[in-house]
């Protein structure tokens, strides 16, 4: 069996290599598109595009203005009208327009001062955030207008029983939105790469009608998709080790507190398993336009319940029980508690069992259905 | 001329309808995946499992614990006996949130002094560790208003302080309800156009170059632009369905709001499904394999159209490289059109730079396939 599968292994080493086109764009695809990936923002305000249009044109009005500042907003004009406001809001330049009326510093000395916000709801999570700023900074602004007009002393202002809320943020205490998103491309890039390459691998097969050496050659299917699947295994496992530190540590400065060890071991079994799917795939299919359909229909899912889209307690229970059947699912679990939050195998058991079953329940349905096509 | 780009569109329609499998495929991932996200994805950032620490154990405590719990942003995972079990839910990401409160917080407050509570948000996701960052700061500025009023009421000359110096009135246009079904729904069509007619496009030069059969056109009177215009042409014809398809979904299924017009929304779609077949296209004819192909369409599609064509944070909220990327490709100008076509009934007059803007990349994209694409045997 040894020999058997070496010779084999030997001959998709070669096919696998030889092809430098390939090779180049696997090491681009782990390091270049995950820089690419990294800079990514999913939804945190940042720089939120602003238009002002001042009636009042009083220093009060002013001082309200400038508090709205980077990195939450970016002032992008003053517009002279409303029909100028309405346009920067219809054509998106601006996301939310903030109308100060002609008598605001008159308003805000009597402590009756009324602004107008209008917020382009097409984006309706960042709106929310947006407004909820706003309402914030307008809210500190009044409290330091009652301070300057002498209505709150300071003395007064520090004998307010006030509720002083310390937040600390765990594992990522600056919300930097780049230790998620670079991880997240690895382990999408992982998934998308393995499956590819053990599907290819194998539908070729098909393609060039090679297949009917492999099934009257003494190889046990078994076998052959272990030639299969090993290859692209150990070439994604090394450039997941480059990635990992070259760019996901090395440009990011992504923390990674868990133990590595124990991360690459399972990466390498959730390889295995998600080539086991790739060969699922490519037994079914007939060529690689179906292959790149199937693996279409199959792969967005599978991203999509992986956790990342929406976190597992907001998912729908239609959604999470699908999720179980993820395997990409228990490896994002498994990924982020570990390299993010440092816990060790007796946290993450239950996702390393769950990749295995459904990798060893993939690959006999492989055998299976493979041995039914020889007949 | 026209005749060989029928005649090799012919060919083209008949191989794609010859494969069943691959038809029904074609037609069958993009509606799952419209479904999909359709139904389940929520931006909503909601039900966030919260954990408390009281030290205190006072009514005043309980108080400001059930503060959190009257929305329905938090679900409560009770009270923690201690630090450790705490941070154990938080590790295992049972809870997202932890807070603790001291033992002297009622004595401090009774006092009208202030008082530090720990926060602790689990940073895994930090979009959502943002938000809830949010919601913490907005759920205490409330108490302590209260706390506000309450002392302010206590002191004599409380009278002119009851206002607050400014107010702000907040009004959403184009999605006042702010559902979030309004903008993923119209913003899954900009991807799914983008992700499955490029995958679609990719296959087209070089599954023939693969098999060998590309002699046969090359060997053909047809010129090379024939060729490729033959072989696009069908396929963006399936884009356009799948166009309609995914469009009808949003409307009967989705009832999402649409008050543009549907004729400038088909055409600025005719136009983007042209561009993105031919970003497949231009893959096809540099890749030597099918495989490589796949690769390179999956690389320049998937993380652009997700992250950068504006489908969940705006593009003026990306840093340099961000907006660079969203810049290259055309989902970020149909993104635009679409929105602005379902939920602020804009149409040709307003959007028709963008509508040359597609064109200009259309143009750009074919010329560069038609560069790229050799008659040659090499």
């Amino acid at each position: 069996m040894w020999v058997r599968l070496g010779a084999m292994l030997r001959k998709e080493f070669n096919q696998l290599l030889h092809d430098y086109w390939i090779l180049f764009i696997l090491i681009y695809a782990f390091t270049g598109a995950i820089y690419v990936a990294g800079h990514a923002i999913s939804m945190e305000i940042k720089n939120y595009p602003i238009a002002v249009l001042d009636f009042s044109q009083s220093s009060e009005s002013r001082d309200l203005v400038a508090r709205l500042q980077p990195p939450f907003f970016k002032l992008v004009t003053y517009a002279r009208s409303d029909a100028a406001l309405v346009k920067l809001l219809d054509s998106g330049k601006a996301s939310l327009g903030l109308v100060i009326p002609p008598d605001f510093a008159r308003q805000v000395q009597e402590n009756r001062g009324k602004c107008q916000v209008i917020s382009d709801g097409t984006l309706s999570m960042s709106a929310t955030i947006a407004m909820a700023h706003v309402a914030q900074i307008a809210a500190d602004y009044g409290i330091q207008m009652l301070e300057q007009q002498g209505q709150l002393t300071r003395t007064m202002l520090a004998q307010i029983p006030q509720v002083d809320a310390r937040i600390r943020v765990a594992y990522n205490p600056n919300i930097t939105s780049s230790w998620f998103t670079s991880l997240l491309e690895l382990m999408n890039i992982i998934t998308m790469i393995s499956m590819l390459l053990s599907a290819s691998a194998m539908v070729r097969e098909k393609v060039y009608g090679t297949i009917e050496q492999l099934q009257v050659s003494p190889l046990h299917p078994a076998e052959l998709f272990a030639a299969k699947i090993i290859p692209a295994t150990v070439v994604i496992l090394m450039l997941s080790v480059l990635s990992l530190f070259g760019v996901v540590k090395g440009i990011f400065n992504t923390p990674l507190h868990g133990s590595l060890f124990l991360f690459f071991t399972v990466t390498a079994i959730y390889i295995l398993s998600i080539a086991s799917l790739g060969i699922a795939i490519a037994v079914i299919a007939k060529n690689i336009a179906q292959v790149a359909m199937m693996m279409l229909l199959i792969m967005y899912p599978m991203l999509f319940l992986s956790g990342a889209f929406t976190p597992p307690e907001s998912m729908a229970p239609w959604m999470h029980w699908a999720s179980l059947l993820s395997p990409m699912r228990y490896y994002m679990d498994f990924g982020f508690q570990v390299l993010y939050k440092g816990n060790g195998i007796a946290d993450v058991w239950y996702d390393v069992v769950g990749i295995v079953v459904i990798g060893s329940l993939l690959f006999t349905f492989s055998v299976w259905r493979f041995r039914q096509s020889i007949r | 001329m026209t005749a060989r780009v029928i005649a090799i569109a012919h060919k083209e329609a008949r191989e794609f309808l010859r494969d069943p499998i691959y038809l029904g495929l074609a037609f069958i991932a993009p509606v799952v995946l419209m479904l999909l996200f359709g139904y389940g994805l929520t931006m909503d950032v909601k039900h966030l499992p919260i954990v408390f620490l009281d030290h205190d154990r006072t009514a005043y405590s309980r108080d400001y614990m059930d503060s959190f719990l009257h929305s329905e942003y938090f679900t409560p995972l009770g009270v923690a006996p201690n630090r450790k079990a705490a941070n154990k839910l938080m590790r295992s990401g049972q809870a997202r949130l932890v807070i603790d409160i001291p033992p002297d917080f009622t004595r401090l407050l009774s006092k009208q002094k202030p008082v530090q509570i720990g926060v602790t948000i689990d940073g895994s996701f930090p979009s959502r560790a943002q938000v809830m960052v949010g919601y913490v700061n907005g759920i205490n500025r409330l108490y302590n208003s209260r706390l506000l009023s309450n002392y302010l009421s206590g002191l004599a000359h409380s009278g002119p302080v009851q206002a607050m110096p400014v107010n702000v009135n907040f009004s959403v246009w184009y999605n006042p309800s702010l559902e979030s079904k309004n903008f993923i729904v119209p913003g899954m069509q900009v991807i799914v156009l983008m992700l499955f007619p490029a995958i679609l496009g990719a296959l087209l030069i070089v599954r023939e170059r693969e098999a060998g059969t590309i002699f046969n056109l090359i060997a053909s009177p047809a010129r090379r632009w024939e060729i490729l215009a033959g072989k696009a042409v069908p396929y963006i014809f399936v884009a356009f369905l799948n166009y309609l398809i995914t469009f009808a979904m949003s409307i009967f299924l989705f009832k999402v709001r649409f008050i543009g017009s549907f004729l400038f929304l088909s055409s600025a779609a005719l136009l983007y499904s042209t561009c993105t077949i031919g970003i497949g296209l231009v893959f096809s004819v540099i890749s030597r394999s099918q495989l490589v192909a796949m690769l390179v369409t999956f690389l320049a599609t998937i993380t652009p159209a997700f992250n950068y064509s504006g489908f969940i944070a705006p593009v003026a909220s990306q840093d340099r490289v961000g907006q660079f990327v969203a810049h290259l490709i055309p989902a970020t100008y149909f993104m635009d059109m679409v929105r602005g076509s379902y939920l602020k009934g804009l149409g040709f007059a307003f959007y028709w730079q963008d509508l040359v803007a597609l064109a200009v990349y259309a143009i750009v994209i074919y010329a560069l396939a038609l560069i790229f694409f050799r008659k040659r045997i090499d």
